[in-house]
């Protein structure tokens, strides 16, 4: 009961990774915990940055940023875990998400979001729910279930995607040249 | 209501185990009257409970069969296979029932009316022969009851056009009545109007129903009257003669007699008639009273959920208290540090109860196997007896959850393959009943269940042959015994030809091993032709605590379990750098080793002197190079949880005194996934 009536909420907390702003439903958010010492799990995905002692219980976390394929997160004195619940193959769990820095919580109307961009995002609009305009900035809602539940592959892929970005700025003109 | 209904679920649930139970010991000892006592109680509170919480047809379905076992109670009907067969089958239809009540499924409709019919046909059979001759006989029939109705319409119920005595009619339909009619308030005959009704009854009624049904007899006329309905005894009264004779005496002497008369005449000749029945009666009924209160004290229920929630507060508490020592230690107060040890103290104490609470003797699986070994049995048409030996051994609750299906597997295994047909057991001089032993015993921090059947045992050469024809091993491969037996537990093995309904059909062993794996189980197995098959299965005693060997690699620490370490040498690290074939000599023996920070891909930099813990991998020490081993450490496991499930070499986390996390390593799969990374490359 309590959780439907978080869920339906229309505030979203905003973080941000690098120079972009993204946000989250605040129903999915349970606690912001201050960086603490990470334990580093052996041959898991670069993304799966470790585990964290949560009270008592041990919390994965992910480096968000490596996850929405940018460099790895730099440890300041900004930089947040942000512990969601998310649905992950019908179970409930939690996971931390390191973020470069919290900003606020927005309460943003259903109205407001428009429709993810298609053409033109870095990022895979599957994991976007859509954006919305504030101070003249876009933030992009995000899809926590799909963010983590999207195993290594699809995350490679995104990474393999951007570098590819990178190299489309020479090669593909060699190609269409072709 | 849910709330109530699931509750009576459980307790239906335990209710119906508990009678499963007493049916399968009463076969052995149909003479048991403790025994028939179990049952008739335990579906007299299904019948009740489901009653009360709305499951109509349980109720039902369950008063029928206790209809039955009311006779045998009696001594009227003998326990035979042909009634337990159709009680052990209700027995599982009441399972069905509990969850679905309405008949969505047509087939269990089906199988409802005819297990109905079986019931009744025997019930038939038994009461027609049993002519009810004896006066207190009765007696012991608890359903029936007598009740005392009194029963005075007013005075103008004519007028709506009520007959009472229809009324009497419908109650006389209800069982043995009699009726006592009242003339007094009859006025002289000049002042009678005959459109009013003044006469008025008391009425003895010795009936199944209860009283809502009797008071339903009159519902269309009940603020036209006035009317009692009271229980009198619990059985039938109207058959003693003696009582019926007074009360009619009474009745024509005085104007109505009352139900606190009746009562008085009644209890009179109870009292006199100290028959051996009632000896006995009160005697099995003091008999069995305490045991059911001693169930009530010395036991409680309470659900899982409470009890995980439990075993979580402690594993945090004594992280906590491990936290507080350290405090201690450092503070060097005398006072924290005598406060800290007694913690310590309580907190260890508080841990070891914890963990005995969700232990669980192994015999509450046993009914289960006893069913499968009984009915599969009879539907092979093979004999076979299952005895179990330390059946009170105890288990975490979760490793009794995950290991019920593989044992009812490998038991499956044991009567469709193992255990010949009786002709073949003949030719081979062995006794014709086969024999299934289960045994379960302690060793050490591990428990053991060996499952023993005297069959026909494995057929080395068939397997061989299989493995073979599989390409699982090449025709020149040696094998010891061991490993030809091994060959069993991979995946799609299986010898026997024909695929049976039973087992055979390739998912076998393999699956049994794998799950078993799943809670740290190990499963041997030992077998010698004609004479039988051993199947040995090791567990841990719990699976939430763990003693290891804590260690440090750069700044992360690791747990590896205390069992797996043999030896701990200090070494050069000149000696593990830069080795092409992983060898290290130690003591002038031979080790291969796995430099752990290599592997684990940590960050360059290193200790000078390292230590190399040798661990036993299957047949081999192997060692594994850590940088420093800081001692032993006990260790309240917790799950890394979904996202690190591929993370097989890692086997969960631990929280330390310092509230830091460290892993606790498989150095099982440690090996093997690096032995295989090696030989990929």
């Amino acid at each position: 009961m309590a959780k439907e009536t978080i869920t339906v909420l229309n505030s979203y907390l905003s973080f941000s990774l690098g120079e972009e702003v993204f946000a989250a439903n605040v129903g999915k958010v349970l606690n912001i915990l201050e960086m603490t010492k990470i334990t580093e799990v052996p041959k898991a995905p670069d993304y799966m940055k470790g585990v964290i002692n949560l009270r008592g219980t041990v919390l994965p976390v992910v480096d968000t940023r490596i996850k929405f394929g940018m460099t790895p997160t730099e440890y300041t004195t900004n930089t947040c875990i942000v512990v969601m619940e998310v649905e992950m193959e019908g179970e409930n769990i939690q996971v931390g998400a390191l973020v470069d820095s919290v900003k606020a919580v927005l309460e943003i109307e259903d109205s407001e979001i428009k429709p993810p961009p298609s053409i033109g995002s870095k990022y895979k609009s599957e994991f976007i729910n859509g954006m919305v305009k504030v101070d003249d900035k876009f933030i992009m809602l995000l899809d926590m279930e799909k963010v983590f539940s999207s195993d290594e592959i699809i995350s490679l892929k995104e990474k393999t995607n951007e570098s590819e970005e990178k190299v489309e700025l020479k090669e593909p003109k060699k190609t269409t040249n072709k | 209501m849910d709330k109530f209904r699931n509750k009576f679920k459980e307790e239906a649930t335990d209710n119906i185990n508990d009678l499963e139970d007493a049916l399968l010991l009463i076969e052995n000892e149909t003479e048991n009257k403790e025994l028939v006592e179990r049952i008739f109680r335990a579906m007299h509170s299904l019948k009740g409970g489901g009653a009360m919480f709305g499951f109509s047809q349980l109720s039902e379905f369950t008063h029928n069969l206790e209809n039955l076992y009311h006779l045998v109670r009696e001594g009227k009907l003998k326990i035979t296979r042909k009634l337990l067969d159709i009680t052990l089958a209700s027995v599982d239809h009441m399972k069905v029932l509990l969850t679905d009540e309405d008949f969505d499924n047509p087939e269990i409709k089906a199988k409802h009316v005819n297990l109905s019919l079986q019931i009744t046909k025997l019930l038939d059979s038994e009461t027609e022969e049993d002519g009810r001759t004896d006066l207190f006989d009765q007696k012991d029939s608890n359903k029936i009851k007598s009740y005392y109705i009194y029963f005075e319409p007013n005075q103008d119920v004519f007028n709506d056009g009520t007959n009472p005595l229809f009324l009497l009619d419908e109650l006389n339909s209800l069982g043995d009545c009699k009726v006592f009619a009242h003339f007094n308030k009859i006025p002289e005959i000049e002042k009678i109007d005959v459109t009013k009704c003044y006469t008025y009854w008391e009425i003895l009624l010795a009936t199944e129903e209860n009283v809502n049904s009797i008071s339903d007899v009159f519902i269309f006329i009940e603020d036209q009257c006035e009317l009692e309905i009271i229980e009198i005894v619990d059985y039938d009264i109207t058959l003693n003669k003696k009582i019926i004779e007074e009360i009619s005496k009474l009745a024509e002497e005085r104007k109505d007699v009352g139900v606190i008369e009746i009562q008085k005449i009644v209890k009179k000749y109870s009292e006199k008639t100290d028959s051996s029945e009632k000896i006995e009666k009160i005697v099995s009924k003091s008999g069995s009273l305490p045991s059911v209160k001693e169930n009530v004290i010395s036991s409680i229920r309470v659900s899982s959920n409470k009890l995980d929630q439990l075993m979580n507060l402690v594993s945090e508490l004594v992280t906590t208290q491990a936290r507080l020592s350290l405090y201690a230690e450092q503070s060097g107060q005398p006072d924290l540090a005598a406060i800290a040890e007694n913690v310590q103290k309580l907190s260890r104490q508080l841990r070891d109860n914890a963990f005995d609470i969700v232990l669980v003797p192994i015999e509450t699986m046993l009914t289960r196997f006893q069913r499968l070994v009984r009915d599969l049995s009879k539907e092979l048409n093979k004999s076979v007896v299952f005895t179990a030996e330390g059946a009170e051994t105890e288990l975490d609750k979760t490793i009794i959850e995950s290991l019920t299906d593989p044992l009812l597997h490998i038991l499956r295994n044991c009567i469709d393959h193992g255990i010949e047909s009786a002709e073949n057991r003949k030719k081979l001089n062995k006794p014709e009943q086969g024999k299934i032993l289960l045994k379960a015993f302690y060793s050490g921090a591990n428990v053991h269940i060996q499952i023993h059947d005297d069959g026909a045992g494995m057929n080395l050469e068939k397997i061989r042959a299989k493995a073979i024809q599989k390409e699982i091993i090449n025709k020149d491969t040696i094998l010891s015994k061991k490993e030809t037996l091994d060959l069993v537990f991979l995946p799609g093995f299986s010898t026997v030809e024909n695929v049976t309904g039973v087992s055979g059909r390739g998912v076998g062993m393999d699956v049994v091993k794998r799950k078993l794996a799943e809670i740290r189980g190990e499963v041997e197995l030992d077998s010698e032709l004609n004479v039988g098959t051993t199947l040995t299965i090791k567990l841990p005693l719990t699976l939430s605590i763990i003693d290891g060997l804590l260690v440090k690699i750069a700044h992360n620490h690791y747990l590896m379990p205390l069992s797996a370490v043999n030896k701990i040498y200090a070494t050069d690290h000149s000696n593990v750098i830069n080795k092409y074939n992983n060898l290290i000599i130690l003591d002038g023996k031979q080790f291969p080793f796995y430099y752990l920070r290599e592997e684990f891909d940590l960050s360059e930099g290193n200790q000078a002197i390292e230590q190399v813990i040798i661990v036993s991998y299957e047949d081999q020490q192997i060692g594994l190079v850590v940088d420093e081993v800081i001692g032993e450490y006990q260790a309240v496991l917790k799950s890394l949880g979904k996202m690190y499930k591929k993370q097989e070499i890692i086997s969960g986390a631990t929280i330390l005194g310092d509230g830091t996390v460290a892993l606790v390593l498989d150095t099982n799969k440690i090996i093997s996934q690096f032995s295989q990374v090696k030989i990929n490359l």
